[in-house]
């Protein structure tokens, strides 16, 4: 039944349009409107769950190559999950240790993950673009980046 | 205030030291950006956006036009010299362009996509300023119903016009209108999908939309792609000189294609990538030898790279007359201008004319500096596409996550853009286009507010887009945008 691909993701939006949907219907009346804030939702709600429907019975009409780009190497989605980590811990430090150290170590460590091997460079871009940028935010455009551990 | 004393205005807007130095900026920076693999426009102008905080709204603005054209332009450059179209509006450049690099002749297919787009730049903003004006003056007697419509018109002609199926375009235009809807409701202060959550509560920043749909998805592709070395083979550049006869060649398409290319700009849905197509086949079409077409023809690079930059100005016609922008780069563009709290629309003309016209102003002043800056810096400038891949990774995420915190100063936002990242690469593996997502979200706030508005002049009734003949003419034409591909696919199934 669920041969295409086609088919599998419109079952997942159908979830997601039906979760839409039921949320839309708990969102508490306004008494004083003429159209009120769950028209739109529950609307987009039936729409998507309706394109669902039609994606589910359409043809599939993807081209080898579509298919050929969801064909990822293991150790391709390895090294995605490791870069979007690497995201992650620097969305969690930047505020506590600060821009400047954490963009160095953080372009210098994923550069160097991805495979890039000049030391020097990798170095050299690493330090001067996170203060460069540093400077042109707090000093040019007034706005202020997390100083963190360090005192200016 | 008639176009000639408009445009005057604009001139003492754009030029000063001030102006004309953020326009070479914005050019500059766009063009840089636009070369780079997989970044085009609309991660440029996201990109810049934090730049021009504190900065006079009209040079801002100024600025961001210079980077959208440049941005559309240095994806020619990658084009023709990796055939690596940065963004789809340039993939018809590489069609003759990269045969002719490949010849040995990259500096004069260079040259000639530099002349081609300067002429259709200029052609196009001669166009813009004529028309701008008149539909800022007939839009101004727009009630919500017709403003509902139109807004309809633009969503489905973009979904509609877009690669691949319509439905799972439709589905991504549903997707970003959904996204939109979390937060405050504006009219009645109801709590949507904010689950409890503070940051939700204003909703999502469209900046987080664009670089995570955009720029963070094209890392995880680049990511994929990184062991690619075909940057590296990049041609020597070779001579700029074009011949007599090669200007003669050119001139054909690029008188065509400027009127063309503008006019498939100002339609909603349409863009630089459908007019740069219809502009290489309709010259290969009329060409007194189409065999030549694809293997570095004159006429075969000029044709696009004209159309598209034509577009580019076509497209701001919507967008600064009525607000409305008709794609997903002049989506980004209008979210630039909320940023800077100026509200395009036919109001701006009278109430902001210095940045009505000293938009359109800079956009001479852009083109020109596009010609005069890439023309000589082209060498140099190519060498931007031998930066590594790894390096351009940690690089390009790093400019994403930067230009989001600059907005909001808080880290939950850079978890979402985390998110839309995913979001957008997943939507790339299956064939979900962004551009309708992104439209869509940016339009979805005024769309549901002008449904609102007139159905309370109407207490409710749904005829009232019917009766209204300007509604009802934009909502018949959007159902035809739908018809029209639906028939042509049922008519290719039986042939």
């Amino acid at each position: 039944m669920l041969k295409t691909v086609n088919k599998k993701v419109s079952l997942v939006l159908l979830a997601i349009g039906t979760g839409y949907l039921i949320l839309a219907y708990q969102i508490p009346s306004y008494p004083y409107t003429q159209i009120d804030a769950d028209v739109i939702p529950k609307t987009l709600g039936y729409l998507l769950i309706f394109l669902s429907v039609l994606l589910f019975i359409s043809k599939d009409s993807e081209t080898e190559e579509q298919k050929a780009r969801r064909n990822i190497p293991k150790k391709e989605v390895g090294m995605l999950l490791v870069v979007a980590g690497l995201i992650l811990l620097y969305i969690i430090l930047l505020e506590i240790i600060g821009f400047v150290l954490v963009t160095a170590v953080f372009i210098y460590s994923c550069s160097r993950f991805l495979g890039y091997k000049s030391h020097i460079t990798n170095g050299v871009v690493s330090i001067s673009l996170p203060v460069l940028m540093y400077l042109m935010f707090t000093e040019l455009l007034k706005i202020s980046l997390p100083s963190g551990i360090l005192p200016f | 205030m008639g176009s000639i004393e408009g445009i005057i205005t604009g001139f003492q807007t754009a030029f000063n030291i001030e102006s004309i130095l953020f326009v070479m900026l914005g050019v500059f920076a766009g063009t840089i950006i636009g070369m780079l693999p997989g970044l085009g426009p609309i991660s440029a102008i996201a990109v810049m956006i934090p730049m021009t905080f504190g900065m006079d709204p009209s040079v801002a603005l100024i600025m961001m036009a210079g980077v959208y054209y440049g941005a559309i332009f240095g994806g020619s450059t990658s084009a023709i010299l990796l055939n690596a179209p940065g963004v789809s509006g340039t993939v018809a450049t590489a069609f003759d362009g990269y045969p002719m690099a490949q010849q040995g002749k990259a500096g004069k297919a260079l040259a000639i996509a530099a002349i081609s787009s300067f002429v259709g730049g200029t052609v196009s903003v001669i166009l813009l300023m004529l028309l701008a004006p008149i539909l800022s003056s007939v839009a101004i007697s727009f009630g919500p119903p017709a403003y509902f419509a139109l807004m309809v018109l633009g969503l489905t002609a973009i979904a509609s016009l877009s690669e691949g199926s319509t439905i799972k375009a439709l589905i991504s235009a549903v997707a970003g209108f959904m996204v939109v809807t979390i937060g405050i409701d504006p009219q009645s202060g109801t709590q949507r999908y904010t689950f409890g959550n503070v940051n939700l509560l204003e909703g999502l920043d469209f900046l987080v939309i664009a670089l995570g749909l955009f720029a963070l998805a094209e890392v995880c592709t680049l990511v994929l792609k990184r062991k690619d070395q075909s940057f590296r083979n990049l041609h020597n550049i070779g001579s700029l000189k074009l011949t007599k006869k090669d200007f003669k060649e050119m001139s054909g398409p690029m008188s065509r294609q400027s009127f063309l290319g503008f006019l498939i700009g100002v339609l909603p849905g349409a863009g630089a990538t459908i007019a740069s197509f219809i502009a290489y086949i309709s010259e290969k079409k009329i060409a007194k030898n189409p065999e030549e077409f694809g293997k570095g023809s004159v006429k075969g690079l000029a044709a696009p790279e004209t159309a598209n930059n034509a577009a580019t100005s076509g497209a701001f016609v919507p967008l600064l007359s009525l607000g409305i922008p008709g794609s997903g780069t002049t989506a980004v563009m209008l979210g630039a201008f909320l940023v800077l709290g100026v509200q395009p629309g036919p109001m701006l003309m009278t109430e902001r004319p210095e940045i009505f016209w000293g938009v359109i102003a800079s956009m001479y002043i852009g083109n020109i500096f596009l010609l005069i800056l890439n023309l000589p810096l082209i060498p140099y400038f190519a060498k931007v596409l031998k930066i590594p891949r790894p390096l351009l990774i940690s690089l390009v995420i790093i400019f994403s996550m930067i230009g989001v915190y600059a907005v909001s100063f808080n880290t939950f936002d850079l978890y979402m853009l985390l998110l839309f990242g995913v979001i957008g690469f997943i939507m790339r593996l299956f064939a979900f286009p962004a551009p309708p997502f992104i439209l869509a979200f940016i339009l979805g706030g005024m769309l549901e507010q002008s449904l609102r508005q007139s159905l309370t002049i109407s207490n409710g009734d749904l005829m009232i887009f019917l009766t209204n003949p300007i509604s009802s003419a934009l909502l018949i034409l959007s159902l035809l945008s739908f018809v029209f591909p639906l028939i042509g696919q049922i008519r290719k199934r039986k042939g």
